[in-house]
């Protein structure tokens, strides 16, 4: 039987880290999307954004949020307004690299393939990515404090649905 | 001579002629080939970037025209030059990076080099080593340069054409949309916020039809429904141009609120509320009541000015059924850091994964799915009427209707 996230403790260590990240791709993979934004600090900082625009120091990104509450609302906008083709997405993140500390909080840096099947299609990449990510204590459980996806990708197949 | 276009073997233009339009318009190579030819090729301005893009002498940006890789690059102070990115020699795309800074244009494959503003300048070896090899002797670097196109900046939009026949752009936009054009790109220097790039998998006037179709917008996007963005009940319009090829949607920001006019959307949602409604933070900053002002611009454009997001969305057909869709986000280089994050911010309504531009894209990639199979069957464009005509309101089609009687004309059907 797996234990439920608050029953974790809040140091942050290498292990709780990888417990984090395997927890939140699990969430998304399942697209068990009211959960999704519980992975993030009240106050946070999430971004999806082209490679092109992070070099130029734009901070335009295709996906954005910059509180919880914002990243809700992206859920309420993809499961009651939005419509889009039913599919299938699958994250595969390489192992998060420990970078650096900072107030307290743990920076991360991993690639990370996305990959999307849709019906009678063959699977295919929606983006190749490195996720710099800042990773807290808060309430018990580790959270994001902010993750940036910066995708590689030139040419996305046609929409990003569902959050990186 | 030109080949007259007809209407491909056995396939027979609706009799219904304005109000229908057959679905192998989506599907069919030679009529995309011909496309091509007559309108990406052909007397038509097409959209190649921003003034801004490239600041100084030596800056360059790549971007593709109808399906020609081409270079625009800031060839002295006060001039802006677009040259095809095809060397003379071999045909050797020979920019591949998306900006860059040169003082010359070179090919890597034998170093024929280009002033920047596409003069041949030397050709290494041209005579011969020792003696030996080298150019004939009538060879004029003159006479062979990059293909030049004719180019025209216009408050910060550079705008090229490969034909001579092309108009000066604001003939060729017409008096009116040379208003609506101004109301926005008002002669205010630009500036790049980002870029966003997604390919759609339908064919490249689909994206046209989808911004000169109001009557969609109030039922796919719910969220601008809901969120009184733009919706059936707002005091709205749409206008074209005499020819029937430019048009724009304009509208009003209306309430959060259920209306009659909203009993016939399905799946309006009156009791969303949004816990961080910072994205819906608009502010008023164009003459006028109108919060919404979506032009197209034949072929190759959409100008957004959708609430505070400014985009200008660039359409390269990629055969017929597909299209890559380029957006690059601005802003007034004078703008508040506050407007900035604003429009920023808005971001998250369109693009790849906008609240409601996600939807356009899946929509015109379902419609390719339907259409294709059944290039005989057609659409039926009757909302609105059968007149082609502007409006005072979005129930309509007639933007639609006025685009495909354009191009039919053009491509002689």
């Amino acid at each position: 039987m797996s234990t439920t996230l608050t029953d974790r403790p809040a140091a942050i260590t290498r292990d709780a880290i990888r417990d984090l990240y395997d927890d939140y791709y699990g969430a998304l993979d399942e697209v068990r999307l009211h959960d999704w934004p519980e992975f993030f600090m009240q106050d946070c900082l999430y971004r999806v954004i082209p490679r092109e625009n992070f070099e130029a120091g734009y901070t335009l990104s295709t996906m954005q949020a910059e509180s919880r509450g914002m990243l809700k609302d992206r859920v309420t906008g993809l499961t009651r307004t939005q419509m889009y083709a039913p599919r299938y997405y699958r994250r595969f993140p390489t192992a998060p690299r420990i970078v650096g500390e900072e107030n307290g909080g743990v920076r991360t840096r991993h690639n990370l393939l996305l990959v999307q099947t849709l019906i009678d299609k063959p699977s295919e990449i929606v983006l190749s990515a490195v996720c710099h990510d800042l990773i807290v204590a808060d309430e018990g459980r580790l959270r994001f404090a902010e993750r940036v996806v910066v995708f590689d990708s030139e040419m996305l197949p046609n929409s990003l649905v569902y959050p990186v | 001579m030109t080949i007259p276009v007809r209407p491909p073997e056995g396939r027979l233009w609706p009799v219904d002629a304005d109000a229908a339009v057959p679905y192998w318009v989506y599907s069919d190579p030679e009529i995309y080939a011909e496309e091509l030819r007559k309108i990406w090729y052909g007397p038509h301005w097409l959209y190649v970037g921003l003034e801004c893009e490239i600041p100084n002498v030596g800056d360059w940006k790549t971007a593709t025209l109808g399906e020609r890789p081409v270079v625009m690059v800031r060839s002295a102070q006060n001039e802006i030059s677009v040259v095809e990115n095809r060397c003379a020699h071999k045909g050797v795309k020979f920019c591949q990076a998306r900006f860059g800074h040169s003082e010359e244009l070179i090919c890597p494959y034998h170093q024929w080099s280009y002033a920047l503003n596409g003069d041949l300048q030397g050709v290494p070896f041209r005579r011969g080593v020792k003696r030996q090899g080298g150019m004939p002797a009538d060879f004029d670097l003159k006479q062979n340069g990059l293909t030049k196109l004719r180019v025209e900046e216009v408050n910060g939009v550079v705008w090229a054409t490969f034909s001579e026949e092309t108009p000066a752009f604001r003939d060729y936009l017409g008096e009116k949309f040379w208003k609506h054009y101004t109301r926005v790109y008002d002669g205010r220097k630009l500036e790049v916020l980002g870029y966003n790039r997604q390919h759609i998998p339908a064919n490249w006037k689909q994206m046209q039809e989808n911004i000169k179709d109001p009557y969609h917008a109030g039922l796919l996007h719910v969220f601008f429904a809901t969120f009184g963005l733009f919706r059936a009940d707002q005091k709205s319009a749409v206008d074209i141009d005499d020819e029937g090829r430019h048009g724009i949607l304009i509208s009003r920001k209306g309430e959060q609120e259920k209306t009659e006019a909203m009993a016939d959307i399905r799946n309006f949602q009156g009791d969303l509320v949004l816990e961080d409604p910072r994205v819906m933070d608009v502010v008023q900053e164009f003459p006028g009541e109108e919060t919404v002002g979506m032009i197209t611009i034949f072929p190759s454009v959409i100008l957004q000015q959708q609430v505070n997001s400014l985009t200008t969305r660039q359409i390269v057909p990629k055969g017929p059924d597909g299209f890559d869709f380029h957006w690059t986000h601005w802003c007034y280089a004078d703008d508040t850091p506050e407007m900035r994050l604003r429009r920023t911010r808005q971001a998250n309504l369109f693009g790849p994964a906008g609240f409601v531009s996600a939807d356009d894209g899946e929509v015109l990639e379902m419609t390719q799915q339907g259409a294709t199979p059944s290039p005989d069957a057609h659409m039926i464009l009757q909302m609105g009427g059968r007149a082609i005509e502007s409006t005072d309101h979005q129930v309509t089609e007639t933007a639609v209707r006025g685009m495909y009687r354009y191009w039919r004309k053009v491509m002689g059907l």
